[in-house]
C-alpha cells in the first residue's frame, strides 16, 4: 500500500478502508467463535442457515467500529468492561418489531392455565393484576385486553387490573392515541379488528375508547426504584424483549424489582428468544402448553 | 367484572391506594436504619433478610457483615439478594469493590457448590478489582481454586486474559485444570499461543479430550 | 432416535460429548446451565441427561433436584460428570438424583457404554 499523501489522506484512507472492507468475510471459524460467545451471553444460538444474517451485521460493526479484522474486533468487544459493544450486537442481532398478538401462545397460555393457577390462589373479591412493562406502543397491553375479553372464561367472575409502563414518554402518548397501522394489527382476526378498532380514513386503525381506558399507563425506569416501589401484589408480569437489551447488572436488578413486584407465585413471560438462564434463579420454571414461565416461588 | 380501570393514573396514588403497599411499610419498619437492617439481615425471617439484603446495598460499611452471612444463609433468595447487593456497592467506588474482592475470595475454597459459583459470577464483574489476585488464584496449590480461577477468566473483561491463560498452558499439569484452560482459548486464543497448544498433545498423548479441545482452539485461532 | 441433553457450560466440553454421542446415534442438544437445561427438557422428551457440576445460575445438582421433583422428568436417567474426585461429591451427585457419576475427563468408550445402557440403546 502506498502510504497516503499529507494533502489528500483522509480520501487515501477511506480508499484504503473501501478496499480493505470489500474483502472482509467471516471464516467458519470465526463464526462459530462468535456464535458461541453470542449464545453463552443470551441464550440465542444462531443455526447455520442465519450465517449470511450474522456475518453481515458483523461486518457491519466491524466497520462502523473502525476495526479492519474480525480479530480485532471480537477482542476489542471481548474484552470491553462496560460491556456496550455487546449491546448494540444485541440490538442489531434481534429483531424490534412490536405488534398484536406477537407471540400469541403466550398469550394463550395466559388465559389458560397461568390465571387458573393465579385465581386458585385469589380471595374472594380480590382482584389480578397484571402488568405490561415495557409497554412500548401498546400493543401488547391491548393484546392482553383483547385476550381477555375474548378469550378468558372468567372475565365476568373477577376484576382484572392492567398496568403497563414505559420509560418513553413519547411511546406512552401513542399508548394514550391507540392509533396503529394495518401492519400493526396484521395478525387479529376479522371480528376482533372490527368489534374493537375504528378505521380511520388513512387507513390506520384506532382502538376503542372503552379498551384505551381498561389499562392504566404510567412512565417507569425499571432501574429506578422511586419508580418501581409502586408495583406490588402483580399476579403477571409480561416483560418481553426488554432485558435483553440490559447489560448484566442491570438485568439482575430488574430480576429483583419484578420479584418486589409479584405476588408469591405470580409470574413472568419474558420474550420468546428470552431465559431467566441468563439472568437469575430467583424464579422457578414452569411449561405450560408450549410456554416457558417462569414463577415467584410461594 | 371484567377489565376496571384504577380511578386515577399516576403512580403516587397507585402507591396510596394499596392496602398491601402499607402491610409492605410495616415489614420495613426496621428499614433504612444501618444497625437494624443488620439485625434484621441476621434476625429476620427470609423475607425480611431479602429485604435488608437488598437496603443494605446503599451502606458500603456492610462489605463484611454480607460477606459473613453469605456463610450462613441457606435461603436462595437472600444469597441472591446479598450478591446483587455487593454488586451493587462495589460499582460505587474501586475501594468497595476491592473489599469485596478480598472477603470473596476466600469463598472459593467452599464445598457450597452454589455459593460458589455465585462468588465466581461476582468476581467476573469486577475486572479491574480482580486482576491483581489472578496470578495468585491460577497458581494455587489446590487445582479446584485453580479451574474456578480459569472459570472466571470465561466472563471476566480484562484484557490480560490471554497472558494469564498462556501462563497456565506453559506450566500446568493437572489434566482438568488445563483442558478448562484450553477450552478458554477457543474463545480469545492468539497466535503466539499456537505452538505451545500443540506441546500439550504431545505432552499428553493418551487424553483425547484434550487433543480435541487443543484442535478446537487452534481451528479458531488460525480462523480457518 | 433417542436424544440426550449435554448441560456444562464450557463449550468445548458439549462439542466433545456431542461428537461422542452423534457416533452411536444419538441425537443431541445442549445447554449452558441448569436453568436452561430445566426449560429445554420441559419442552422436548430427552432420554438422558449428562450433566456437569459448576455452572452458572443453576449447578447441576440443583437441575437433578429439580428433575426429580417433577413428574414429567423425574424417570430421565441423568449421568453426571465432574471435576470433583472425592467420594464424597460421587454421594452428592447419587443424593441429588444422578445414576452415574464419571470423573473428568470421561473416557469416551466408556461414556457410550454407559449412555447405552442407561438409555437403552439409541433406537427407541
Amino acid at each position: 500500500m502506498i502510504p497516503p499523501a499529507v494533502g489528500d489522506s483522509m480520501q487515501n484512507q477511506a480508499a484504503q478502508r473501501k478496499i480493505g472492507d470489500q474483502e472482509l468475510q467471516i471464516a467458519d471459524s470465526e463464526f462459530e467463535r462468535f456464535r458461541d460467545f453470542f449464545y453463552r451471553k443470551t441464550g440465542i444460538y444462531f443455526e447455520d442457515s442465519k450465517r449470511y444474517f450474522v456475518d453481515k451485521r458483523i461486518i457491519q460493526r466491524i466497520q462502523e467500529t473502525d476495526h479492519h479484522s474480525f480479530r480485532s474486533y471480537f477482542t476489542y468487544m471481548r474484552f470491553q468492561a462496560s460491556g456496550e459493544e455487546l449491546q448494540v450486537l444485541i440490538n442489531l442481532m434481534t429483531v424490534n418489531e412490536t405488534y398484536f398478538f406477537r407471540e400469541s401462545y403466550q398469550f394463550d397460555c395466559l388465559v389458560g392455565p397461568v390465571l387458573d393457577e393465579v385465581c386458585k390462589n385469589k380471595r374472594a373479591g380480590e382482584p389480578i393484576r397484571i402488568w405490561s412493562m415495557p409497554s412500548s406502543t401498546g400493543e401488547e397491553p391491548y393484546s392482553i385486553a383483547l385476550y381477555l375479553l375474548e378469550r378468558w372464561a372468567g372475565i365476568n367472575d373477577v376484576d382484572i387490573e392492567l398496568m403497563a409502563s414505559d420509560i418513553d414518554s413519547r411511546v406512552l402518548r401513542c399508548c394514550r392515541d391507540a392509533i396503529y397501522s394495518p401492519r400493526s394489527v396484521k395478525n387479529l382476526p376479522a371480528d376482533i379488528l372490527k368489534k374493537y378498532f375504528l378505521l380511520l380514513p388513512n387507513g390506520d386503525y384506532q382502538l376503542c375508547r372503552d379498551l384505551r381506558d381498561s389499562v392504566e399507563f404510567s412512565q417507569v425506569n425499571l432501574v429506578d426504584s422511586n419508580d418501581t416501589r409502586a408495583f406490588r401484589n402483580i399476579d403477571v408480569i409480561f416483560c418481553r424483549n426488554l432485558l435483553i437489551y440490559f447489560d448484566d447488572a442491570s438485568r439482575r436488578m430488574a430480576a429483583e424489582v419484578f420479584y418486589d413486584a409479584l405476588n408469591p407465585g405470580g409470574f413472568i413471560f419474558l420474550g420468546h428468544s428470552e431465559s431467566m438462564s441468563r439472568i437469575t434463579s430467583l424464579f422457578n420454571v414452569r411449561k405450560f402448553n408450549d410456554a416457558i414461565t417462569y414463577q415467584k416461588p410461594f | 367484572m371484567g377489565l376496571k380501570k384504577k380511578i386515577t393514573s399516576n403512580v403516587e396514588s397507585i402507591n396510596a391506594e394499596s392496602i398491601n403497599v402499607k402491610n409492605l411499610e410495616e415489614q420495613r419498619k426496621h428499614s433504612r436504619d444501618y444497625d437494624g437492617l443488620l439485625n434484621l439481615l441476621h434476625e429476620g425471617d427470609p423475607s425480611e433478610r431479602r429485604w435488608a439484603a437488598r437496603d443494605l446495598a446503599e451502606f458500603p460499611q456492610a462489605i463484611d457483615s454480607l460477606c459473613q452471612r453469605l456463610t450462613q444463609e441457606g435461603d436462595l433468595i437472600v444469597r441472591e439478594a446479598i450478591f446483587d447487593s455487593l454488586l451493587q456497592i462495589s460499582q460505587a467506588n474501586d475501594a468497595s469493590a476491592r473489599n469485596i474482592i478480598l472477603e470473596l475470595i476466600p469463598l472459593l475454597r467452599s464445598e457450597d457448590t452454589p455459593l460458589r459459583n455465585g462468588v465466581i459470577e461476582v468476581l467476573q464483574n469486577l475486572p479491574n478489582s480482580v486482576a491483581p489476585h489472578m496470578e495468585k488464584l491460577l497458581q494455587d496449590k489446590d487445582s479446584d481454586v485453580r479451574i474456578f480461577a480459569i472459570d472466571i477468566l470465561r466472563e471476566l473483561a480484562h484484557p490480560d486474559t490471554p497472558a494469564w491463560l498462556l501462563d497456565v498452558i506453559n506450566r500446568e499439569t493437572h489434566i482438568n485444570v488445563l483442558a478448562n484452560a484450553v477450552d478458554r482459548l477457543a474463545e480469545v486464543g492468539t497466535e503466539d499461543m499456537v505452538s505451545e497448544l500443540q506441546k500439550i498433545k504431545i505432552r499428553f498423548p493418551r487424553e483425547p479430550y484434550l487433543s480435541f479441545a487443543v484442535d478446537t482452539a487452534i481451528r479458531r485461532i488460525e480462523g480457518i | 432416535m433417542k436424544r440426550v441433553l449435554i448441560v456444562d457450560d464450557a463449550s468445548t466440553v458439549r462439542m466433545y460429548h456431542r461428537d461422542i454421542l452423534e457416533k452411536i446415534g444419538f441425537a443431541v442438544e445442549e445447554a449452558e446451565n441448569g436453568i436452561e437445561a430445566l426449560e429445554k427438557s420441559l419442552l422436548t422428551p430427552f432420554d438422558l441427561f449428562l450433566v456437569d457440576v459448576n455452572m452458572p445460575k443453576m449447578d447441576g445438582y440443583r437441575f437433578l433436584e429439580e428433575v426429580r421433583q417433577r413428574t414429567e422428568l423425574q424417570h430421565i436417567p441423568a449421568i453426571m460428570i465432574s471435576t470433583e474426585e472425592q467420594e464424597l461429591d460421587k454421594e452428592k451427585a447419587y443424593l441429588a438424583g444422578a445414576n452415574f457419576y464419571q470423573v473428568k475427563p470421561a473416557d469416551p468408550i466408556a461414556l457410550q457404554h454407559y449412555v447405552e445402557l442407561l438409555a437403552g440403546g439409541s433406537n427407541p
